[in-house]
């Protein structure tokens, strides 16, 4: 079965909800400008995730994550 | 009844004598030869650069032996959460910026106190402001001012909790409410201030603190991280402490500056906070923006709950992280919820960081679940207790990946509590109402964020040839009474009196390290391990016993009453003091030592045992003023194995006047990141007048983990009394509150609301 | 400009020089060493301070030194009968009537001050006369059930000292 790897660090995953629980609990500089990068605010992901009901926050960075992590076995 | 000779019993508190004669010494009482007075420049803005620091007038005057300033200082950071590096982000003297009114800038030492406050005046700091920022959801916006640079949408710590599958589990709802809360912080509001001597050796380079605080052990290493020195030359001793609440686990700067001003001065150096510093300058409740979903079975039953909570953090981190996971672990709590999804979030801003606060991460969240609750009862036509009663958690119940609750009374707790209301408040007043709230809390937490190698509780007990015991332990007595609590933990063992114990306390140069007073870690923890240590010795005793009986192996001996005995034949056996005695003469003389230690293994994320019960308020409002009369207050609690039942129902009546406090009237009012009632007359506690009586109930459950059988009873109980009160409240007049402090205006302006609905309703 | 403050406290007589400005509180604890009177709020509120002068209670905290000049003041130190404890001492023991210990001391006096005047006070009478003794530990049921158990303890050894 395939794996994700965190684009930013070496934390690796099975799950992209799970890879993006990892992201946003991650308070260093790389994984926010990565987010940058892609298009996506960490605040606004925080905002959602934070504020809002139904994970919309990771969902919409599981989705991000399910086309742009690296895959490794 | 049971066949304890200690355990169970009404002890009178080991400290009563010193305490009611006024010879008990706070560190608030201390002074040394030659002592110096210490005190703290603080900064008048929220958030601003320092440009300069002139102080060159302040030395001039006469009496002042040593001013300091960031510069000055070995730079070192410090934290509770010393395994993530970057949230060590205390510092003794802000240096490069101030985050928060009344943070520390310079501090000074001189002979007195009134010559060190005129030196303060006479500093010259020139500031440069910044924007700042208050709110917890302005703060996570893109263009928000920064509290640290590092920390990028002011984002202190995350936690997400998640177990079941909660998006399915609302489609099968019946019924599904939302609710938001604001809730406010609040103050531990300690009688003693903090304060603290310390005295620099300069022949060996040690130094030694005495300092009010929960935890010698916590300070000894902050002190270590700021001064960059050894742990192990750093002694704190703790004498008595005049009440702590979650406010004295961190470092705070009164220590660490004490300290290098006796460094510098080579004399003692003292630091007392005044009453106005402690409201602005020390930690508080954490508040927070909460929003809770909950989906329900049309008979009550919880299918799913979800949780977004984001808490004002202030400048630093404290136990503020802490404070996130554990809201989101006892908003659940006591109820069975199959699905279930937590997300929380710290947030820095400009303001007095907050951190733990007796019951912390369960005051708050207890409030927003307990009342949403009664609401939806309401909404479903459920009666409170019922709802509650049908959620009720039952022994062995897991939260997959998180807890697992052992011992577990709270359905007993609520039959209770239903049998008692009716026989004891059978009729209602016009306005009256009765409220319920739920409670638990864990007794002492499975977290190592200090990253202590050190087992979490350590004991050491040695019999003195005359069967007198010295007892030493850094089990943290604030005035929760844990130096009764370890007395007879250890008299128990050793079949001895309470009177023939001599403690040895809260020194880390002598006694073996405790993680210290919070999350009601000392009853469990600290009681393990005494009774260990306890437990060790009345193993040699008994072996001695034996050899001296000449008895089958098979028969169990008893050490009990100053005796040690077969125990199916009670006749046969010795007097314990001739077989102390015995123990030390025949064996070369070799110390009688117990040596102790606990650490939880396999018992989940939180805790080993939890506390846990139901309380009801029974309060009046007057619909005229929105004044809120409370009545009268029953407690069914589940302890475990009540240790000593006179310091339990002082715990209970204490934490239930502060959960009130927190419904009532307590409320830290902020202006622009100025506190704008820091004092007493303006800081509204509950008084003497305010408190109604309590009637506690207890139902005694074992918890195998606890000493005896034993769980907290000191912290749980303050979590219900904002909930129960706005659930009186919202049955007398059937007024729904987004916020915890009920205030007659805020009252009022509830009642409109509903007699506004109501006639649209009709 | 010190002036001279001459005055009974506990019973012995002292004659001192203090600074008009000094607080009574200050006195007490820092010349005199009696450390059992804390001092805990800094804006007269909470009533920890609280001693008896002339055998009223009074908080020491806002009255200066020399307003007691040949008065007599009790502090909780006063309290006791050498190694033996008042009765109000005792039953605050007894109802674990304190816990960190930091407002007993002005708690105790007031509550001495109560018994002196109103020897049998109910359980709304105590409340009345402690309100404004802030203590953060007990919720204050404790404590007034404790000044009942004084009162009756006091009561009682009142009528054996009569019938002796």
């Amino acid at each position: 079965m395939a794996n994700y790897r965190c684009p930013c660090c070496r934390k690796i995953t099975s799950d992209t909800m799970d890879l993006a629980r990892h992201f946003l609990g991650q308070t260093d500089r790389k994984h926010k400008d990565w987010l940058k990068t892609k298009g996506l605010s960490y605040a606004q992901l925080i905002r959602w995730q934070g504020t809002e009901f139904g994970n919309k926050g990771y969902k919409a960075l599981a989705e991000l994550l399910e086309k742009e992590a690296p895959r490794v076995e | 009844m049971s066949e304890y000779s200690v355990i169970g019993k009404p002890i009178k508190n080991v400290d009563g004598v010193a305490k009611v004669t006024g010879e008990a010494v706070y560190a608030f009482d201390m002074t040394l030869p030659n002592m110096l007075y210490g005190k703290l420049l603080r900064s008048p803005h929220p958030h601003a650069k320092i440009i300069s620091i002139d102080t060159t007038e302040a030395q001039k005057l006469p009496g002042v032996k040593a001013i300091i300033t960031g510069k000055d200082t070995p730079g070192g950071k410090w934290g509770l959460w010393r395994r993530y590096p970057e949230l060590c982000d205390q510092t003794a003297l802000a240096t490069e910026k101030v985050r928060y009114i009344g943070e520390p800038v310079a501090a000074v030492a001189a002979t007195s106190i009134d010559i060190a406050e005129r030196a303060l005046d006479l500093i010259q700091v020139e500031y440069e402001p910044l924007p700042a920022v208050f709110d917890p959801l302005e703060a996570i916006k893109d263009d928000a001012p920064l509290v640290h640079e590092d920390f990028e949408n002011n984002i202190n710590a995350t936690r997400h909790i998640e177990w079941g599958n909660v998006d399915e589990a609302f489609k099968a709802a019946d019924y599904i409410r939302e609710d938001r809360f604001t809730l406010s912080s609040q103050h531990h509001a300690p009688m003693e201030v903090h304060n603290a001597l310390a005295s620099y050796d300069k022949g060996t380079g040690r130094l030694t603190v005495w300092a009010s605080t929960q935890s010698p052990y916590f300070l000894q290493l902050g002190l270590a991280d700021a001064l960059k020195m050894r742990e192990g030359d750093i002694r704190v001793i703790k004498p008595h402490v005049g009440g702590g609440f979650g406010g004295k686990n961190s470092t705070m700067p009164e220590s660490v500056n004490a300290a290098l001003l006796s460094k510098k001065t080579g004399r003692p150096v003292k630091i007392v906070y005044n009453r106005e510093e402690e409201f602005i300058a020390t930690e508080h409740r954490t508040a927070m923006n909460l929003a809770i979903k909950i989906g329900l079975k049309k008979d009550g039953t919880i299918l799913a709950k979800e949780v977004k909570i984001i808490t004002d953090g202030g400048a630093y981190t404290g136990l503020g992280a802490t404070t996130l996971y554990l809201a989101g672990t006892f908003i659940t709590f006591p109820y069975k919820t199959p699905n279930y999804r937590y997300d929380g979030f710290r947030t820095y801003t400009n303001t007095m960081w907050s951190s733990s606060m007796r019951g912390f991460g369960a005051v708050s969240t207890v409030y927003a679940a307990e009342t949403q609750l009664d609401r939806a009862a309401h909404d479903l036509g459920i009666d409170p207790l019922e709802i509650r009663r049908r959620n009720a958690m039952t022994p062995g119940y897991e939260a997959p990946g998180q807890y697992k609750v052992e011992s577990c009374g709270i359905l007993e707790c609520i039959d209770k509590m239903k049998e008692r209301v009716k026989e004891k408040w059978p009729k209602l007043e016009k306005d009256e109402g009765i409220g319920f709230a739920t409670f638990a809390y864990m007794s002492g937490g499975i977290f190592n964020w200090i990253d202590t190698p050190y087992a979490f509780s350590g004991a050491m007990v040695k019999v003195n040839i005359d069967g007198t015991v010295d007892l030493f332990t850094q089990a943290s007595d604030i005035g929760q009474g844990s130096n009764t609590v370890a007395a007879m933990i250890c008299a128990e063992v050793l079949g001895i009196d309470v009177e023939d114990i001599r403690l040895h306390l809260g020194d880390t140069a002598i006694t073996l390290t405790d993680l210290g007073a919070w999350g009601s870690r000392e009853t469990l923890m600290n009681g393990n391990a005494i009774k260990a240590a306890a437990e060790e010795v009345k193993k040699k005793l008994i072996s001695v016993a034996r050899m001296k009986l000449g008895e089958n192996i098979v028969y169990d001996l008893v050490v009990k009453n100053k005796r040690i005995y077969l125990e199916l034949r009670p006749e046969r056996g010795f007097s314990y003091y001739d077989i102390v005695r015995d123990a030390i003469k025949e064996n070369d003389g070799e110390p009688l030592i117990g040596i102790g230690h606990y650490t939880p293994h396999n018992k989940g994320m939180i805790s080993p045992a939890y506390g846990m019960g139901i309380q009801a308020v029974r309060a009046k409002v007057d619909r005229e003023t929105g004044h809120i009369e409370l009545r009268d207050v029953i407690v069914v609690h589940d302890c475990g194995q009540t240790i000593n039942p006179l310091g339990a129902r002082g715990q209970v009546e204490g934490s239930t006047q502060m959960g009130l406090g927190f419904g009532l009237c307590e409320e830290i009012l902020m202006d622009n990141g100025l506190i704008i009632n820091p004092s007493f007359v303006d800081y509204k506690l509950i008084r003497f007048r305010d408190m109604p009586p309590i009637e506690l109930i207890d139902v005694p459950t074992y918890d195998p983990e606890g000493p005896f059988g034993a769980k907290e009873a000191a912290e749980a109980t303050a979590s219900p009394g904002a909930a129960a009160l706005a659930n009186a409240v919202y049955h007398a007049v059937g007024a729904e509150f987004d916020t915890n402090v009920l205030r007659p205006e805020k009252v009022l302006k509830a009642i409109r609301e509903k007699e506004k609905k109501d006639r649209a309703g009709k | 400009m010190k002036k001279e403050l001459k005055f009974k406290v506990n019973g012995e007589d002292y004659d001192l020089w203090v600074e008009p400005k000094t607080l009574l509180v200050q006195v007490l604890r820092d010349e005199l060493g009696l450390k059992g009177t804390k001092w805990a709020c800094d804006s007269g509120a909470c009533c920890a301070c609280t001693v008896m002068v002339d055998g009223r209670a009074v908080k020491s905290c806002s009255i200066l030194a020399l307003q007691v000049n040949g008065k007599e003041v009790m502090t909780v130190e006063g309290l006791a009968n050498g190694p033996e404890l008042h009765p109000l001492q005792q039953a605050f023991i007894d109802n674990w009537a304190f816990q960190c210990g930091f407002c007993t001391s002005g708690q105790l006096m007031a509550a001495k001050a109560l018994l002196d005047e109103n020897p049998d006070p109910t359980i709304d009478e105590i409340k009345i006369a402690m309100d404004g003794h802030l203590c953060r530990c007990t919720g204050y049921n404790m404590i007034s059930e404790a000044i009942q158990d004084a009162a009756k303890r006091l009561q009682a050894q009142k009528q054996q000292e009569g019938g002796k």
